[in-house]
């Protein structure tokens, strides 16, 4: 099937969706929710693009490629929109994300920078049980990829989101600890996270210890 | 939607249907008050599901959330009842019992919580203690004794000298349909009807049901939304609670034009009379024959169960309510796929609102045309509207599409009590626009009420008298959409709280912050709770600037 990014031609297979021809066209739409292992599932709306003859931009992971559609990747509305929801996600947390993660990534790629947003962020809260992995629940955004690798990746299950609206996060097992949860600790929930929220025990300790040292 | 865990619940499923999580932890709050991980691992068992993921569903809907004592009250919050007393009444509870809301006496004999919206807004304020549902003049003070009596409710009326919505079900179109109508005659007649959807979209549910009818698969679902969660509107109560015969007809219509023989009923536990009519008016139906195998001897079979939800407002949304219906969180999925496609149980499935599917049986009886006929030159069929406790007449009322909204709040409503004035109407639930007392010459349909920045949405009408404060009105509407929130889309997590907060905080508001964020929440929200939350707030931004401070 032939689709247009940035009036460019690309062949994508039936049932692509606009995000991919995007990236086959060598285009990066930012993108926080987004695990090509996983189903879509269109959490967290950073990955707007134009489409052709919609009335507003769409999310471009959940928009099936059609014949001949004609995707834009660098509309005004669409990029301004998608900053705008980073900067309120980086509102939410009590801290800046650390550089290399993804979101601090996507933040400068979209030119974002402190959040004008002032208001209720997450609280400080850290689950230290687990022999490898930890839990920074401040840094939680929902995007639901570590719940979502537990389950379509691992079949570990051990992960839920829970609460609703801004008070949504995860937690592992009934919420008394990794430790405590079916965690088969297969990493793949650090490995996906773009923020941190979850990861490795020895790279908090090494970031700890960097904080108390400034 | 995982498909995962769907595959759980359908291999733990017994022949006599789903063990959902959500019947185990409601047993168990009404049980002992609070759910605790004995009780979750219990749900886990038995429904199939994981354990983190009975967690997860025990932290998002208000009946799990919300601690118990040996009595429950709760007071609700809806926005009838903010319009009759602005919370007043909240704060006289809270100091009657001792009691903030969500909390519960230390000796665990009383506890109080809140309920949006418990569907008797002709009556507000209201209140619920255990399952009695009190409302209206002395409420407050019978609750406080310890002495609720259920409220009394207004009865229905009809503009029509033939009701189509009020008068009892008859099973008269399902009799004609299956004696002499092909699925496929019935369906090309529904479409030909353009029935449009009465739950908000106003999507044509004859295109609905031939996308389901066309979709490859054996089995396929009718799913009834009886999730009528728009505060301030009590329309599918009446229809559920008084006229079940006439759904039920509906339903099994659907099924019949679209090839299910399975109809769910997903009704709100706010409403604890809903559920036990429907079941009463199901089993009834089975001993006449008008539900079950070989209906009229016709060869079409079709049975209906009812499902209770356990408290949110997104479990309206169809993909959240599939979730539900389910037994999982009440988050909304994205489209595709959709329903039709891939619903209950990742099978075709229709997902209808009460009463649309209430307008089937007339036309399975009637026909088209006659359908047209019922608001000449307007839209097809007729709408139940409903009136708040602010107008003289309060109650649910039939009326033609294209009917005035002065005949309906002066000539049905009789006006505002006390010689109040209308400041201005909510129509259609928390995400239709606020239209101004003064054009009141608008009409009740789609197109006219859209180029006013309204919608029919659930045919709920809220007037706010003259004593309303807008600045108010915004923290209240936007408070609920905040709560209400599942929590899935970044725009509406984040942004409707970030809004809340802006209009919370004193002094004037930055107009330009606040429209591009009702603009990054119209435009990336996954789905309608986000995406129309804007729209009351952009008509108080058009109408009341300077009451609004921007």
């Amino acid at each position: 099937m032939e689709v247009f990014v940035d009036g460019e031609s690309v062949e994508v297979e039936p049932g692509a969706t606009a995000l991919i021809a995007t990236r086959l066209a060598g285009r990066t739409v930012a993108t926080l929710c987004f695990d090509d292992r996983t189903a879509a599932f269109g959490a967290c709306r950073v990955c707007l693009v134009a489409i052709e003859g919609a009335k507003a931009p769409v999310a471009s992971c959940a928009t099936p490629c059609r014949e001949g559609m004609k995707i834009s990747t660098r509309d005004e509305r669409a990029n301004r929109i998608a900053a705008n929801v980073v900067e309120l996600v980086l509102s939410e947390l009590p801290s800046p994300p650390a550089p290399h993660t993804e979101l601090a990534q996507v933040a400068e790629q979209l030119g974002i920078g402190q959040p004008r947003w002032t208001g209720a962020t997450h609280p400080v809260d850290h689950d230290v049980s687990h022999p490898y992995l930890v839990l920074q629940r401040e840094l939680c955004i929902s995007c639901g990829r570590c719940v979502r690798v537990c389950d379509e990746v691992q079949g570990a299950f051990a992960l839920t989101a829970t609460g609703r609206g801004f008070n949504s996060t995860i937690a592992a097992g009934l919420n008394s600890g990794f430790a405590a949860s079916t965690c088969v600790s297969c990493g793949a929930c650090a490995d996906t996270c773009p923020t941190d929220a979850i990861t490795e025990s020895f790279l908090f300790d090494i970031a700890d210890q960097a904080g108390q040292g400034e | 939607m995982s498909h995962n865990l769907i595959e759980m619940l359908l291999r733990s499923e017994s022949g006599e249907g789903p063990p959902s999580a959500l019947a185990s932890l409601k047993q168990a709050i009404e049980d002992h008050g609070e759910i605790t991980d004995d009780d979750r691992r219990a749900a886990a068992a038995r429904s199939g599901l994981p354990e983190a993921t009975v967690y997860g569903i025990s932290t998002y809907y208000d009946d799990f959330t919300q601690v118990r004592g040996d009595r429950h009250l709760r007071a609700c919050t809806g926005t009838a009842c903010w319009a009759a007393r602005f919370d007043a009444q909240i704060l006289e509870l809270e100091e009657g019992l001792g009691l903030r809301v969500g909390q519960r006496s230390p000796d665990a004999t009383l506890s109080l919580g809140e309920a949006v919206c418990l569907g008797m807004c002709h009556s507000a304020p209201a209140y619920r203690d255990g399952d009695t549902v009190d409302a209206g003049l002395g409420a407050l003070q019978r609750l406080l004794n310890g002495s609720a009596t259920e409220a009394f409710e207004p009865d229905w009326s009809s503009v029509l000298d033939r009701p189509v919505l009020t008068a009892a079900g008859t099973f008269n179109g399902l009799r004609r349909a299956l004696a002499e109508m092909t699925p496929d005659s019935y369906l090309a007649e529904v479409k030909e009807a353009n029935l449009r959807g009465r739950g908000g979209a106003g999507f044509p549910a004859g295109v609905k049901w031939e996308f389901a009818r066309n979709s490859p698969g054996d089995q396929k679902f009718i799913v009834v939304n009886g999730d009528e969660g728009d505060p301030g509107s009590y329309i599918d109560k009446y229809l559920m609670e008084r006229n079940p015969d006439l759904l039920i007809e509906g339903v099994a219509l659907a099924g019949y034009a679209v090839g299910a023989t399975h109809g769910l009923i997903y009704a709100r536990s706010e409403y604890p009379r809903s559920a036990p009519a429907l079941r009463e008016a199901i089993a009834r139906a089975h001993e006449r024959g008008d539900l079950g195998d070989d209906i009229y001897a016709s060869g079409f079979d079709f049975q209906i169960t009812v499902e209770e939800g356990a408290g949110s407002y997104l479990a309206g949304e169809e993909t959240a309510l599939l979730n539900s219906l389910q037994g999982l969180r009440a988050t909304v999925s994205v489209r595709p796929p959709f329903p039709a496609e891939k619903g209950y149980h990742e099978l075709p499935t229709v997902i209808n609102n009460v009463e649309t599917l209430c307008n089937a049986p007339f036309i399975a009886e009637h026909g088209a045309q006659a359908y047209a006929g019922l608001s000449p030159g307007a839209t097809p069929g007729t709408k139940l509207i409903c009136l708040n406790e602010r107008f003289v007449n309060p109650g649910v009322f039939e009326v033609r599409f294209a009917t005035t909204l002065t005949e309906i709040c002066h000539g049905l409503g009789g006006g505002l009590k006390d010689g109040h004035e209308i400041k201005a109407l909510q129509i259609g639930g928390p995400l239709g626009g606020i239209l101004p007392g003064d054009r009141l010459d608008t009409l009740l349909d789609f197109d006219e009420l859209a180029a006013e920045g309204c919608m029919v949405g659930h045919g709920g009408i809220v007037a706010f008298d003259e004593r309303t404060n807008m600045r108010e009105l915004a923290c209240h509407l936007l408070d609920f959409g905040a709560r209400e929130s599942c929590g899935k889309c970044f725009p509406c997590r984040i942004g409707l709280q970030r809004g809340l907060e802006m209009v919370q905080a004193p002094g004037d508001l930055d107009r330009d912050r606040l429209e591009e964020l009702l603009e990054t929440l119209e435009v990336a929200s996954l789905c309608a709770h986000g995406a129309a939350m804007p729209a009351p707030i952009r008509s108080l931004i058009a109408h009341w600037p300077q009451e609004l401070g921007v």
